[in-house]
């Protein structure tokens, strides 16, 4: 591993042990990447203790581990803080670090606005938790229907009237995020890296922002609208009011958002595969046009989350046919990955671990989704355990595994040392088989009747299931444990990187572990999508005969 | 390496082990499918979802299979020492393949699926019985609009609620109404949910040939009762269905309750 050790620049030597005062006012994409996957990182800790929670009440009928009042928060709290604090915002932060140095820039276009926008985020979660010091938490689900979150239902308690400030601030901080990811890429390339030579993962990072840009909007003004009706009393979604335009409004937004949670995680296997494969990216161009393929469906499906709500059976066809087509990009994406490993030369680490992992298991997701989108279907399925199954294998399934495999693949380059592979084993395989075993007989109870978000149940038939979840929940929460000690050990005795462990394709490999501030002295020549292979094969024909590699 | 042709063996013998375990096992929540269905809309959803599952298996299979392949074929230690792998950047015709079939896959099932849902999924205007069910925190109530009688469904969480009794071999038009917040109505076994939602109607209907009892849900978080929200559907045949009926209007009489509406 440790090839040769260039000298660092001694000013970035102690990245991580800078004073405050730096930390909190520092414009480097870098830190402020590092900041948004910590709070993640910190509020996946935190919905996962909620999780645990809600899985200790489901264990066994009719407990009373906690009344039902504090498990509707508590199930509230677990998706907004897993959906808004966790995924996103860390998606967020490795895009901040990796997207700048991938494409040779020195830093995003308006640092200014990334600090801003990286402030925001505290502001916007810790909103969010003054609801359960204020008479209790939102309890209407992460989705806070109308008029369930109306004034006449939540009499005492501030706790929708935070979370709906509190994703207004989050809307605005993932807005400013967005504008600067696409003019930091569209000004800041480095000579030679057109379009068609951008990275996937940076191709996602294009798409991802499009979808923010327009759906955080909405989103933004559902809140809004919500907060003039409980403290005006303007009538918008109330009983006497529209409540199922809040449905609208939310999805428009909600949809959208689960591919804002999983395009970049694609953009990571896209990335992740060809490195450990040995091959180039298998059609490179059919990944960039499933990606927009991806972003223009996603806007057109929204009402698939409403099938019950009593549309117009034709508005309800096209939306199933709409849901049905994202299948086909996602497909190709797929074959895509599957032909780009085929006959390669695959090293087994651990981030390919977890790519592999997380193609197992996303094609579960994939094709519950079928099955959702099919109307008749899914007025069976809709609200009940099969979607909480679904959206976990898509959601944990999908951008966990995804997020895992970006740990263990970038974590050298940020900190300069390996993640331990050792425990970094332990790691995947106790978290395959934890998300499987808490997930997959999901399904079946909801297909035996059981609907999600209730407290509690008195069918003694869903007894043995909900206790083989619960186990295996904790389970997941152990292997989670081990991801943060090997994230702790290896960070302060990991074993030295050096710039490009894997022996990688792209430019954030180029420079020096952690890179320096300035992140290139000299952006290397970008002559294809794999710059730094080239540079490495030019190196290999230069000094020809070495037959044994140091 | 034939220790990793056993180990391979071993694990594919392992997974088909288990899958015989589950579809074999009888204990409750592990159903493959949702439960028999009693009412012809019910039997079309439940025909949709095994109609779904063949192509869905099929992929699931197949996928799951090449992946297996790769992870077990193409790995560094099971290739030549010194193996270059092929590069190659992409096959126009590959690609072109593995975009029109799952093309094909879900216009197919998506025509079947948009079929059903014309056949089933509209107001129907040739019931046989009118009942109005509005939803609130925490029950039903079921105004039978023909007879002037109401059923009160207040939800308990043991579900030992007063049932909503249907005639057998009789076509019932079921109205929801919300009456505060968002409710769904959802009994497993005779169809899909319906949502009541405050502000309009919202229909669905169900036809019952047999007689028995079957239990369902709220489906939709409307508060710290939610998981009261229990459902009771009897079907009596029509003799029974009067008798219960005449006893509904003499009981009605006198309590508080309220029929016509």
């Amino acid at each position: 591993m440790a090839t040769t050790v260039l000298p660092r620049p001694k000013a970035y030597d102690d990245t991580f042990f800078k004073p405050i005062s730096i930390w909190l006012t520092t414009t480097d994409h870098k830190l402020i990447g590092i900041m948004y996957m910590v709070t993640g990182v910190l509020s996946f800790v935190i919905g996962g203790i909620f999780a645990l929670i809600i899985r200790l009440q489901l264990s066994q009928p009719n407990l009373k581990i906690v009344d039902p009042e504090t498990y509707n928060q508590l199930i509230s709290a677990h998706g907004v803080t897993m959906i808004f604090f966790f995924v996103t915002i860390f998606l967020t932060g490795i895009a901040n670090y990796m997207v700048p140095i991938m494409i040779g820039a020195r830093d995003m276009a308006f640092p200014r606005v990334n600090l801003l926008g990286f402030w925001l985020v505290p502001v916007s979660i810790l909103l969010y938790y003054m609801g359960f010091f204020t008479g209790g938490a939102l309890d209407a689900g992460w989705t806070g229907y109308a008029p369930l979150t109306e004034k006449a239902y939540q009499a005492k308690s501030l706790g929708v009237d935070f979370w709906a400030l509190s994703i207004i601030v989050w809307a605005i901080s993932g807005i400013m995020a967005s504008t600067n990811f696409l003019t930091t890429i569209v000004a800041l390339r480095a000579p030679g890296m057109k379009f068609s030579r951008l990275p996937l993962f940076v191709w996602a990072q294009i798409s991802t922002s499009i979808l923010l840009l327009v759906v955080g909007a909405p989103l933004a003004a559902a809140m809004i609208l919500l907060e003039f009706d409980r403290q005006l009393g303007t009538q918008f979604f109330t009983t006497a009011g529209r409540p199922v335009l809040y449905q609208h409004l939310f999805w428009f937004f909600g949809h959208p958002e689960v591919y804002i949670m999983i395009l970049p995680g694609f953009g990571m296997i896209s990335e992740i595969i060809p490195v450990f494969a040995r091959k180039p990216l298998f059609g490179y161009m059919s990944m960039v046009a499933a990606l927009f393929g991806i972003v223009f469906l996603s806007m057109t499906v929204w009402a698939h989350h409403m099938f019950t709500v009593g549309m117009n059976v034709w508005v309800e066809g096209f939306f199933m046919l709409m849901t049905m087509l994202i299948a086909v990009p996602t497909g190709i994406k797929f074959f895509n990955w599957i032909a780009t490993a085929w006959r390669g030369s695959i090293e087994f680490t651990v981030p390919m671990k977890f790519v592999f992992g997380f193609m197992a298991t996303f094609l579960i997701g994939g094709l519950t989704g079928i099955y959702l989108a099919s109307v008749p279907v899914d007025t069976q399925l809709h609200q009940s355990y099969y979607v909480v199954a679904h959206l976990h294998y898509v959601l944990f399934g999908g951008s966990v595994f995804t997020i895992m495999a970006g740990i263990y693949y970038w974590f050298p380059k940020i900190t300069g040392r390996m993640l331990g592979r050792t425990l970094g084993e332990w790691n995947f395989w106790t978290l395959f088989i934890g998300f499987n075993g808490t997930f997959l007989i999901m399904h079946t109870l909801g297909l035996e009747g059981m609907p999600r978000r209730i407290a509690t149940y008195a069918n003694e038939a869903w007894a043995a299931t909900n206790l083989i979840i619960t186990i295996s929940s904790f389970l997941i929460a152990f292997s989670i444990s081990l991801l943060l000690i090997n994230i702790v050990r290896s960070w302060r005795s990991g074993e030295p990187a050096g710039d490009d462990p894997w022996k990688a394709n792209t430019l954030e490999w180029a420079t020096s572990s952690p890179p320096p501030p300035y992140n290139f002295e000299r952006v290397p020549p970008v002559r294809s999508f794999m710059p730094l292979r080239d540079l490495r094969e030019a190196a290999e024909l230069a000094e020809e005969p070495s037959p044994v590699p140091v | 390496m034939t220790a990793r042709v056993i180990r391979v063996l071993l694990t594919i013998a392992g997974l088909a082990a288990l899958a015989i375990a589950l579809s074999a096992c009888d204990i409750g929540g592990l159903s493959p499918i949702f439960p028999n269905p009693v009412s012809p809309n019910g039997q079309d959803i439940y025909n949709a979802y095994l109609g779904i599952s063949v192509p869905a298996i099929i992929i699931f299979i197949g996928v799951e299979a090449a992946l297996l392949w790769v992870i077990l074929r193409y790995r560094r230690s099971r290739q030549p020492v010194g193996y270059k792998p092929p590069q190659m950047h992409g096959n126009t015709r590959l690609e072109i393949v593995w975009t029109v079939i799952p093309l094909i896959i879900v216009l197919a099932i998506a025509g079947y699926s948009f079929n059903t849902l014309l056949k089933d999924f509209q107001p129907i205007t040739n019931q046989q019985l009118d009942v109005t069910v509005k939803g609130h925190q925490f029950g039903w109530v079921y105004d039978y609009l023909q007879y002037g009688i109401t059923v009160d469904q207040e939800g308990t969480l043991a579900g030992d609620v007063t049932p909503f009794v249907v005639p057998t071999h009789t076509l019932v038009k079921l109205r929801f109404q919300g009456t505060d917040v968002i409710h769904s109505w959802w009994v497993p076994a005779i169809s899909g949910k319906t949502d009541a939602v405050p502000g309009y109607d919202n229909f669905s209907w169900l036809k019952i040939d047999q007689v028995g009892k079957w239990r369902g849900e709220c489906a939709e978080l409307c508060g710290s009762g939610h998981a009261t929200m229990q459902i009771i559907v009897q079907s009596m045949d029509m003799a029974d269905f009067n008798n219960w009926v005449a006893q509904q209007k003499s009981a009605g009489a006198s309590p508080s309750a309220s029929p016509n509406t």
